[in-house]
């Protein structure tokens, strides 16, 4: 029995395939019209390599861009809303903050690329209020069903149904949705009080609204998908990662696409935490390096974080759903470099992509990127690339830094290069530590995990600059976010709006709670069971989502283990300041504690991909694996012969001693002089001052 | 103006760009700390805030990107603090609270947390931050307009040390706390300000203990002078003279039959801009002025920020430092609106330095074409609501509501958005809803009037109706009910602004308010419903597209009848179309008309 992991990226597909045989990779050209063209052509390669039918795979986990790709295109479902009389504009006035503090002509994505246009919003008189969600004005039926009347006329098939207060009594939600499909038979419907059942209406309707929007071309994608295996004879179950890092069925991500928004970058954490788990490193801060960005996250004990919902926006549009806590920042190996009008030295965020690409591709770029600077510094060989499969021009890449950089800057070319690293390399470095120090934890104590192919070569400046432990390169680092989708478990979450104040709460209170706790539960049971997880296997935590009374930021505290009763309550609390002190270094212990949201996580592990280890050293010479050796510069100015040796042929225990190169297929490690590069057990890499010991 | 502080070394611009990205991740960071700290919605939600460090000469080193009327306004505390400061000097560990008017703060509500940043025993710099507070003890709860002098604006703080030598000093916190309605949310709002000045402060230290006093002063000192580069390279493509504007504010908030009159004087000579305000309304005797330090000067830099170094247009992002303002003279005569003499009060200041802005952009219109923009709402509506609880304690909430920006030379003007100097973030009404005596009827465009018509039409601006649910105050600051925002290059003007208050059971008995109005005493039920101004058009509405001019029906932007009276298109709403024979002979009959 097999397993296949499948990530798509913007210029690549990657696919990592697991038998009783072994691991193999594999990468083919991301199909950028239908993602899953490629993701079919990639199944049946990777299969042929392993010399197994397509038939003997037996789950395919999935990482997928295609409901992001929704949003940057503006491609969703023309979309129709029903919403509270009164309130028609939520969407459109958002939280009427500019993107910019210093701009006229600036662009209010919200207003000029609306998830419903105004006209498909229809307003209908109901009304509930709160604090208790009491029913003062019912739903008025009929103007439902003539705004059905007037989706069906415009050819409109996906509704968003999102009404005020709705997180304290979603019955009228319920009742318009029985109404739209009695109108509107298969309609795709999504309620405000199903995917974001949390207090604060714009998010709450945006999160909806975005469901719809992306939902049917998302589902259609993956039933697409799924079709397309099976017409290619693979039967296996076919699992999405979901922005939150568990894995979920087409079903239920069909059903919710806007949990997948973040599935793009999932994997790649993932992947990275369990190579931290493989190098006995529970603290790790994974850096992919694509070509146009880097996607960082801190994740302290092997624990991935997940992001504050009052964070989350996709395409300038607040989603309300779980996910990694991750920042994607503008550096890549196609980040341009250039000097502005008033003499400023900048890299990035605009990037050479893939067309016209680097200048040394030599497919008419002129403007120097990253990768020219790596390999004018001769840190990337260019007939190395991909194993040689992709030629580079050398020359190119240092006439691009010469005119553009050196030229204007009066530097030498090697200089001006460094100078392009030492820039992309400090705007990293600055998002970890927005992502690291900025959030109280300390790097010092952290190992900074490259990868995507270009990833090792920043690795150990990336450290030095953060003042990170060590470095850790995992064992494909091309292909680490791939072999990440096969490290998932399947998990899902459900939150309920329960406004308390904890300090004054009584039994009253309490068995509200308790209440919310059991529903919340019973929900996830109930998708975990629909995917076969017998009760055994769940697991089941819930948080609550609290601030100080007056605050307008929740932060997340531990629920005591069994039912809140006035003697634990107090650990609820206590909890929360902890928390506070923790991520703004001060707490108010007077203050009174209230509680906002509660969340139910569930999960059921899944079986792990098991990565072969690598041969002991034997005490041979490291010559073994020397393929040449050429001269490299490196961040000191220093300019020297510099070995490369092949990484696979390096046994577990081998030291390489810098300055050294280390190649393989898809990646390239730059080790520095004053560092070694000692092999791991799996054929992963710790890259430390010589003379550190473990 | 400021100098620089000493010539240092130059430092290689790798350097540089890593110690820019440093300052301005630790003012980010200061800034976030302090809005997701903090418990007033107007700090946490509206994000009225500004965070930075500083050089001893005052100089801005970096400042977090929160809302424009702060960014730029504490080098102005720091000098009234120099002239105020307890014991006449700084000891590591003291923490200082300054918020008067004539000694540089922006205005009274503004509290400044100023932190002294001591290396190897010596003061280098300070690390501080402003925030806007619910109520500080003035004569109506939470914003005043009709008040005789600037003591009434409650208290007034100038160089008062909260700390000394990191030591607490409890009579003054007494003193705060016993002194404002809304006690609790300003001492833990302080308590968060003094939080995220002190990591400033620690973060500055460990960017000088890594690179050396030297190199970050060096690299602060070539940041400025970039930021000046850039800012003098975009006034010398202004082509030499003198442009004017003027325009009327609708009254003082007392004397209703007044218009006060704006005018502005922008004289460009070669790399630098003098805005003159001479020619504007005297002082008033309400707090209807604008403090000359703190405001005039930042809305003035401000407006050539946003008409020169535009951050969505720009590939390149200009530090947030001292450098921009220096080739930028601004002159109010002294007892004008702009510049108060003491002891004028000065706390509602907002609206003029918003049209101060719109004024300067119309002012420039000839020879900027391509860059201008018409008439905004260049206003605001800051509304305090206020009560007291059955346990006698006051409830005091402070809400901002946006407007809408004229039409542009490339795109219509965004609807129902802040505004120029304003950018905060509106409250959830429902987190509002389940915490206050209030809950929101109406959220939504406006629909009783029309934006102003052009190639690009104006924004659309908001109605928002607020209903108290027990007895309440209420004070509005607020503009623009009398002289509507002009459209520009044949667009048409846009909408004044209305500010209606009604009881809920009776919708029908309306009272009109003046866009200012001070402790109004509303009952159970009574409701403040505010409209806020659209903008004015760009360029001629016949030139729009006949599609553009549909959507916007379909959408509810523009009625039927405005399309064809003010754009000459004919949409059949039944099919959902135009009719194109109708529009064109339309077109060509208005258009003849206009010849």
């Amino acid at each position: 029995m097999a397993r296949i992991g499948v990530d798509v990226g913007g210029t690549n597909t990657d696919l990592v395939l697991e038998t009783g045989a072994g691991v193999f990779y594999h990468k083919v050209p991301t199909t950028l019209k239908n993602q899953s063209i490629g993701v079919v052509e990639g199944v049946r390669r990777i299969c042929e390599m392993a010399g197994i039918g397509t038939s003997e795979v037996e789950t395919i986990v999935h990482g997928t861009t295609t409901a992001t790709n929704i949003t940057i295109e503006h491609n969703g479902s023309e979309c129709g809303m029903i919403t509270s009389k009164g309130f028609r504009d939520i969407l459109h006035i958002g939280r009427h903050k500019r993107p910019h503090n210093f701009s006229l002509h600036f662009d209010v994505p919200w207003q000029s690329q609306p998830l419903v246009k105004r006209r498909n919003r229809i307003a209908v008189t109901e009304r509930i209020v709160p604090p208790t969600g009491e029913i003062e004005t019912a739903l008025d039926e009929q103007a439902v069903r003539d705004a059905c009347a007037l989706f069906r006329k415009r050819g409109i098939d996906s509704v968003v149904i999102g009404f005020m207060f709705a997180f304290l009594n979603d019955a009228h939600e319920r009742r318009a949705r029985e109404i739209v499909l009695e109108e509107m038979p298969g309609a795709y419907v999504t309620l405000s009080s199903e995917v974001a059942n949390v207090m604060r209406e714009y998010e709450r309707f945006s999160t909806a609204a975005m469901n719809s929007y992306v939902g049917p071309k998302t589902a259609f994608y993956l039933r697409d998908l799924e079709a397309r295996l099976r017409d290619a004879g693979v039967g296996s179950k076919l699992r999405i990662i979901q922005s939150n890092g568990g894995v979920s069925t087409v079903d239920a991500c069909a059903k919710r696409p806007v949990r997948i928004l973040m599935s793009g970058p999932a994997g790649g954490v993932i992947g990275g935490a369990a190579e931290g788990e493989m190098a006995g490193t529970g603290n790790v801060i994974t850096v992919d390096i694509g070509g146009t960005s880097a996607d960082i996250s801190t994740i302290p004990d092997n624990q991935i974080k997940i992001m504050n919902p009052r964070d989350t926006y996709v395409s300038g549009h607040p989603v309300l759903t779980p996910m990694i806590d991750l920042v994607t920042i503008g550096a890549g190996g196609g980040s341009i470099a250039y000097i502005d009008e008033a003499g400023g030295f900048n890299v990035g965020p605009r990037s050479a992509g893939s067309e016209p690409g680097p200048a040394c591709y030599g497919r008419g770029g002129t403007e120097p990127t990253v990768t020219d600077a790596q390999i004018v510094l001769g840190r990337l060989d260019p007939d190395m690339a991909l194993g040689g499969d992709l030629e580079l021009d050398a020359e190119l890449a240092r006439k691009a830094v010469e005119e553009k950089i050196a030229k204007p800057l009066g530097l030498s070319v090697t200089d001006a290069a460094l100078g392009i690293i030492k820039i992309i390399n400090n705007n990293m470095a600055l998002a970890i530590r927005s992502n690291s120090v900025a959030r109280g934890v300390d790097p010092r104590q952290f190992s900074i995990m490259p990868f995507g192919g270009a990833g090792p070569l920043h690795g150990v400046a990336l450290a030095e600059a953060v003042s990170a432990k060590d470095v850790l390169v995992p064992v494909a680092p091309g292909i680490t976010a791939a072999v990440g989708l096969l490290k998932t478990d399947l998990q899902y979450e459900h939150t309920e709006a329960v406004v308390i104040e904890l300090n004054a709460s009584g039994e009253a209170e309490h068995a509200r709670i308790n209440a919310a706790v059991e529903t919340l539960k019973g929900c996830v049971a109930d998708e975990l069971a629909a995917d076969g997880i017998a009760a055994a296997d769940q697991c089941i935590e819930v948080v609550a989502e609290c601030r100080y009374h007056g605050q307008g930021f929740e932060l997340r505290a531990t629920m005591p283990d069994g039912p809140v009763t006035a003697d634990n309550v107090k650990s609820i609390t206590d909890s929360f300041h902890d928390q506070h002190q923790m991520d703004y270094g001060y707490s108010y212990r007077d203050a009174e504690v209230e509680l906002i949201t509660l969340r139910a996580i569930g999960s059921a592990s899944s079986r792990k991909i098991e990565i072969p280890r690598v041969q002991k050293t034997d005490g041979s010479s490291i010559d073994r694996a020397l393929m040449f050796v050429r001269t490299t510069t490196f961040d000191n100015g220093q300019t020297l012969e510099t070995p490369r040796y092949d990484r696979m042929k390096l046994y577990c225990g081998d030291i390489v001693p810098g300055p050294a190169i280390l190649i393989q297929h898809n990646s390239t490690t730059l080790v520095p002089p004053g560092y070694v590069a000692e092999t791991l057990d799996y054929g992963n890499t710790r890259v430390r001052l010589a003379g550190d010991g473990q | 103006m400021n100098v620089m502080t000493e010539t240092r070394a130059e430092v290689d611009p790798i350097t540089l760009q890593v110690i820019r990205g440093s300052f301005e991740t630790i003012a980010e960071e200061m800034g976030h700390v302090l809005y997701r700290m903090s418990f007033s919605s107007i700090i946490r939600e509206s994000q009225d805030l500004g965070a930075g460090l500083f050089d001893t000469a005052y100089n801005t080193l970096c400042e977090s990107e929160s809302t424009p009327m702060h960014i730029g306004s504490i080098p102005g505390y720091l000098r009234g603090i120099e002239e105020t400061l307890e014991d006449g000097e700084w000891y590591e560990g003291d923490v200082v609270v300054h918020n008067h008017p004539y000694h540089g703060a922006s205005h009274t509500p503004d509290l400044a947390i100023v932190v002294p940043v001591f290396y190897q025993g010596r003061l280098v710099g300070f690390a501080g931050n402003t925030a806007h507070h619910v109520d500080i003890g003035a004569a109506t709860p939470g914003l005043i307009i009709d008040v005789p002098d600037v003591f009434a604006e409650g208290m007034l703080l100038a160089g008062v040390k909260l700390c000394r030598k990191g030591e607490p000093n409890t009579a003054i916190w007494n003193f705060i706390r016993n002194n404002s309605r809304a006690a609790q949310q300003l001492v833990s709002d302080i308590e968060a300000q003094v939080a995220s000045a002190r990591l400033g402060a620690k973060r500055f230290v460990e960017l000088i203990e890594k690179y050396g006093e030297e190199m970050v002063f060096g690299a602060a000192n070539q940041l400025m002078a970039y930021s000046e580069r850039m800012t003098r390279q975009r006034i010398s493509e202004i082509p030499d003279g003198e442009y004017e504007a003027e325009g009327w504010l609708d009254d003082d908030g007392r004397n209703r039959d007044r218009q006060l009159k704006v005018k502005v004087t922008v004289r460009v000579a070669g790399d630098e801009v003098e805005v003159d305000l001479t020619g504007s309304a005297d002082q008033t005797p309400t707090a209807y002025n604008v403090p000359f330090e703190g405001s005039t000067k930042v809305a003035a830099y401000a407006a050539f920020r946003k008409l020169l170094l535009d951050a969505a247009t720009s590939d390149m992002r200009v530090p947030s430092n001292e450098g921009s303002f220096r080739p930028i003279k601004v002159t109010a005569p002294l007892g004008s609106i702009f510049n108060p003499k003491f002891p004028a009060s000065a706390e509602a200041r907002f609206t003029q330095c918003n049209r101060m802005i719109d004024l300067i952009i119309r002012a420039l219109a000839p020879v900027m074409p391509d860059t201008v923009i018409a008439g905004s709402s260049a206003s605001i509506s800051f509304a305090a609501y206020s009560g007291v609880r059955p346990s006698g304690d006051y409830w005091v909430f402070l809400e901002v509501n946006e407007g809408a920006y004229g039409g542009r030379p490339r795109s219509d003007g965004p609807d129902s958005i802040d505004n120029l100097m304003a950018n905060t973030r509106n409250n959830p009404l429902e987190d509002l809803a389940m915490h206050i005596p209030m809950i929101c009827d109406r959220y939504e465009l406006r629909d009783d009037m029309p934006p102003g018509a052009g190639e690009y039409r104006g924004g659309i601006g908001v109605v928002k109706s607020q209903r108290v649910l027990t007895p309440a105050f209420i004070t509005h600051e607020s503009e623009r009910h009398s002289e509507a925002p002009w459209g520009i290059f044949g667009g048409h003007e846009g909408a004044v602004g209305r500010c209606l208050v009604y009881n809920a059971d009776s919708p029908d008995d309306v009272t009109e308010m003046h866009s200012k109005f001070s402790g109004l005493e509303v009952k159970a039920g009574d409701v403040m419903a505010y409209y806020s101004p659209n903008g004015g058009g760009f360029g001629d509405p016949l030139k729009r597209p006949e599609m553009k001019v549909l959507e916007d029906v379909l959408d509810g932007f523009c009625s039927v009848d405005h399309a064809r009276s003010a754009y000459g298109v004919v949409v059949d709403l039944d099919s959902e179309t135009v009719d194109m024979g109708a529009t064109n002979a339309l077109r060509e009959r208005m258009r003849s008309a206009a010849d």
